[in-house]
């Protein structure tokens, strides 16, 4: 029997949703009947709401879905008015303020603590704008990935970005597309460097080359969250650029008449593919789902990959001063944790215009960039004070952190977040040694057994649990390492349960100092010189992690106290908000109306 | 060490006890998860879960234990539960 959410996907969806919103925003928080709320809140993710957690009643999250990162010209702008209009709520959070902008892992854009009564006047600003929220969530088509730079990047192969556009106009809003089993994620990558990520998606286009020609080989079934994290399946199929949207469309529709609609947990394709294997998925696709036939894959990339592949080579997380192949640059700017205040969003986008096109892109490392800065005007650019703040030549240990929301909004967490990666950083950035060589140090912090910082694939993993310390439940974290993408994907190796939070720091000072004693090295033989002229080559920390086994790998150091202080040890998921002086669920002014005035509660 | 098995967010019933695993010649202690759970559609039965962290144990290999329950049994182990609970509480007074 199909599952209850599919009861409700039945009755009333797609565009009839809207609808029904701007009735309930007419009305009034009060005017959805309580015991339809699970029902409603299901289906207002189709437009990217999604409500917010116990104690934050009536707010919600609202996603933008801007296919492949790209922020186009005066976008920005309108991103940052809504922020500081609407997205503030009843407290400030300490380190960021009253309104922010999240940049995602899926180049999407997040605004928090939105009123229902308030998403009509959103919407049309946005749709004013050409920007839109429609299936950012839910069963459909979630925001295409790929190279953030894609038609500016000289590792280019094929610009990639014209057809994530194609894919994105054709399947957001489509009714056939838009009641899956379960999410659908597609990266579509055009440049050799592999920060499409495709590995880790539903449906991944990589580049290659078939007889002397440029396309895509597919594959499928990537995915993280909770114990079964699998890697994108080749299916040896080849596509050239002009086909890739009808093979997206085979794939999408096979997944809608295969997927399991029975069981949630089962419903992502990287089950299917599992069930039958690459071949039948294969057989299939060409049989039921396209009118073509599909040539076999072509000759891939995958062994120049660097994003996040472990090593210091090629444009990496694109953040720092890059060349475009039209003469002009690109700069990448590290936004920590991915979090923007409200008025530096809104100046990021005056800098953008002044010295770029407006344009701007974002990262799967939840970072921005400033496409299309002419070389002259580099210089004062870099010189902006802004970028002090959000800098293109960030401190290893602020470059590299990724976190997803947390307790601050999110239902599912159970640990602080944001806030505490920034504390990490700011401390391991006083106080401990960067090794040698190494330029950027991944740190992924999540949650939950969810994925949403995708802990999986960073040097250092972190997820949310908890721990008992001097007798009392404290937040903590278990520990993960070696995990990345590049040629030969790997997910990380857990090592450690609930280390407390305020001794994560401590470990991973320890661990750092053992990785410089004991890593390898060696003398580079004069001839084997590379670009960059180094003479010694060290091992990765990555190579370091996989050469270790499980019991080496948790001899490598341990937990330790140090000057580092967490102000969020405390159970953060019992408040209704963290940062709140009076934080009991009790204290919570939630629900309230559109103004933001509590709500009488009913006796 | 493995991953964990269960899944462990705020909706888990409980994400930290202390307990022990007890064998023919072995006795360990370690953290635990346990989490009570039934489909969201339909259900035919109550899960009981169980997981201790696999990092502190030896003897056992990594591994998630789960109970299927019919209502009537999730109800009897609720009332044990419950009067055990209330044995407790009025030792503690």
């Amino acid at each position: 029997m199909p599952s209850k959410v599919e009861g409700w996907k039945d009755e009333v969806y797609g565009n009839e949703i809207r609808e029904h919103l701007f009735e309930f925003a007419e009305e009034g928080w009060e005017a959805i009947p309580e015991d339809e709320h699970d029902a409603w809140f299901e289906r207002f993710k189709w437009w990217g709401l999604y409500h917010q957690r116990k104690g934050q009643e009536s707010y919600f999250m609202m996603r933008i879905g801007t296919p492949n990162g790209v922020i186009e010209p005066g976008q920005l702008e309108t991103i940052g008015e809504i922020a500081k209009e609407y997205a503030t709520g009843p407290v400030d959070n300490p380190e960021f303020g009253d309104a922010y902008c999240d940049w995602t892992t899926r180049q999407s854009v997040q605004l928090h603590w939105i009123k229902l009564e308030d998403v009509p006047e959103i919407f049309e600003k946005l749709e004013a704008n050409g920007l839109s929220t429609q299936q950012a969530c839910g069963d459909s088509w979630r925001n295409i990935v790929g190279c953030p730079v894609a038609g500016k990047d000289e590792h280019e192969h094929i610009d990639a970005w014209p057809i994530a556009e194609d894919l994105h106009d054709r399947f957001k809003g489509n009714d056939d597309y838009a009641n899956l089993p379960r999410k659908w994620k597609v990266s579509i990558t055009g440049c050799d460097e592999g920060c499409g990520q495709g590995d880790i998606n539903d449906l991944a286009f990589e580049p290659a080359k078939k007889d002397g020609e440029l396309g895509f080989n597919v594959r499928v079934g990537g995915g993280l969250s909770r114990k079964e994290p699998r890697f994108a399946r080749d299916i040896d199929v080849w596509v050239p650029p002009e086909q890739a949207a009808d093979v997206a469309a085979g794939l999408s529709a096979l997944f809608r008449e295969y997927g399991d609609r029975e069981d949630r947990f089962n419903a992502r394709i990287k089950f299917l593919v599992d069930e039958w294997g690459p071949e039948k998925m294969r057989d299939v696709l060409q049989e039921e789902f396209v009118d073509f036939d599909l040539p076999t894959a072509g000759e891939d990339m995958r062994e120049k990959y660097t994003y996040n592949a472990g090593h210091n080579e090629g444009h990496g997380d694109h953040v720092g001063v890059h060349e475009q192949p039209d003469g002009k640059y690109y700069v990448g700017l590290n936004v920590l944790v991915g979090r923007m205040g409200a008025d530096d969003t809104l100046e990021l986008a005056e800098l953008a215009e002044e010295y770029g096109s407006g344009e701007v892109r974002l990262t799967q490392r939840q970072n921005i960039i400033v496409t299309d800065v002419p070389e002259d005007d580099l210089d004062a650019l870099l010189a902006e004070p802004l970028l002090d703040t959000y800098e293109p030549d960030p401190h290893p240990f602020m470059r590299g952190s990724i976190a997803c929301t947390g307790t601050e909004f999110c239902s599912l967490s159970i640990v602080e977040t944001k806030n505490r990666q920034v504390r990490y950083a700011r401390w391991l950035k006083d106080n401990v040694d960067v090794p040698e060589g190494v330029r950027d140090f991944h740190i992924h912090l999540s949650g939950c057994t969810a994925s949403c910082a995708q802990p999986q694939i960073a040097d250092i993993s972190l997820r949310g649990m908890k721990t008992r310390k001097d007798g009392e439940p404290v937040e903590a974290f278990d520990i993960g390492l070696g995990g990345g993408l590049g040629e030969n994907p790997h997910f990380a190796d857990w090592v450690e349960m609930r280390v407390a939070a305020d001794e994560v720091p401590g470990y991973v000072e320890n661990l750092l100092a053992t990785f410089e004693d004991e890593r390898a090295e060696r003398v580079v033989p004069e001839e084997q010189r590379g670009r960059d002229g180094e003479t010694v080559e060290r091992q990765t920390f990555r190579e370091f992690i996989a050469e270790r086994d499980e019991d080496e790998l948790q001899a490598l150091a341990d937990p330790e106290e140090t000057s580092y202080e967490d102000p969020y040890m405390n159970n953060t998921k019992m408040t209704w908000y963290p940062y709140a002086d009076e934080d009991d669920m009790g204290d919570s002014p939630a629900p309230t109306d559109g103004e933001g005035q509590p709500l009488p509660a009913d006796d | 060490m493995a991953d964990r098995i269960l899944s462990v967010n705020a909706y888990t019933t409980l994400d930290l006890l202390e307990g022990t695993v007890e064998g023919h010649g072995f006795t360990e202690e370690a953290y635990a998860v346990v989490n009570a759970t039934a489909d969201r559609e339909d259900p035919d039965h109550v899960e009981l879960q169980v997981e201790f962290d696999n990092t502190q144990l030896d003897e056992v290999p990594a591994h998630a234990d789960k109970v299927q329950l019919s209502a009537a049994e999730a109800r009897e182990l609720a009332a044990d539960l419950e009067k055990y609970a209330d044995r407790v509480e009025a030792a503690e007074e």
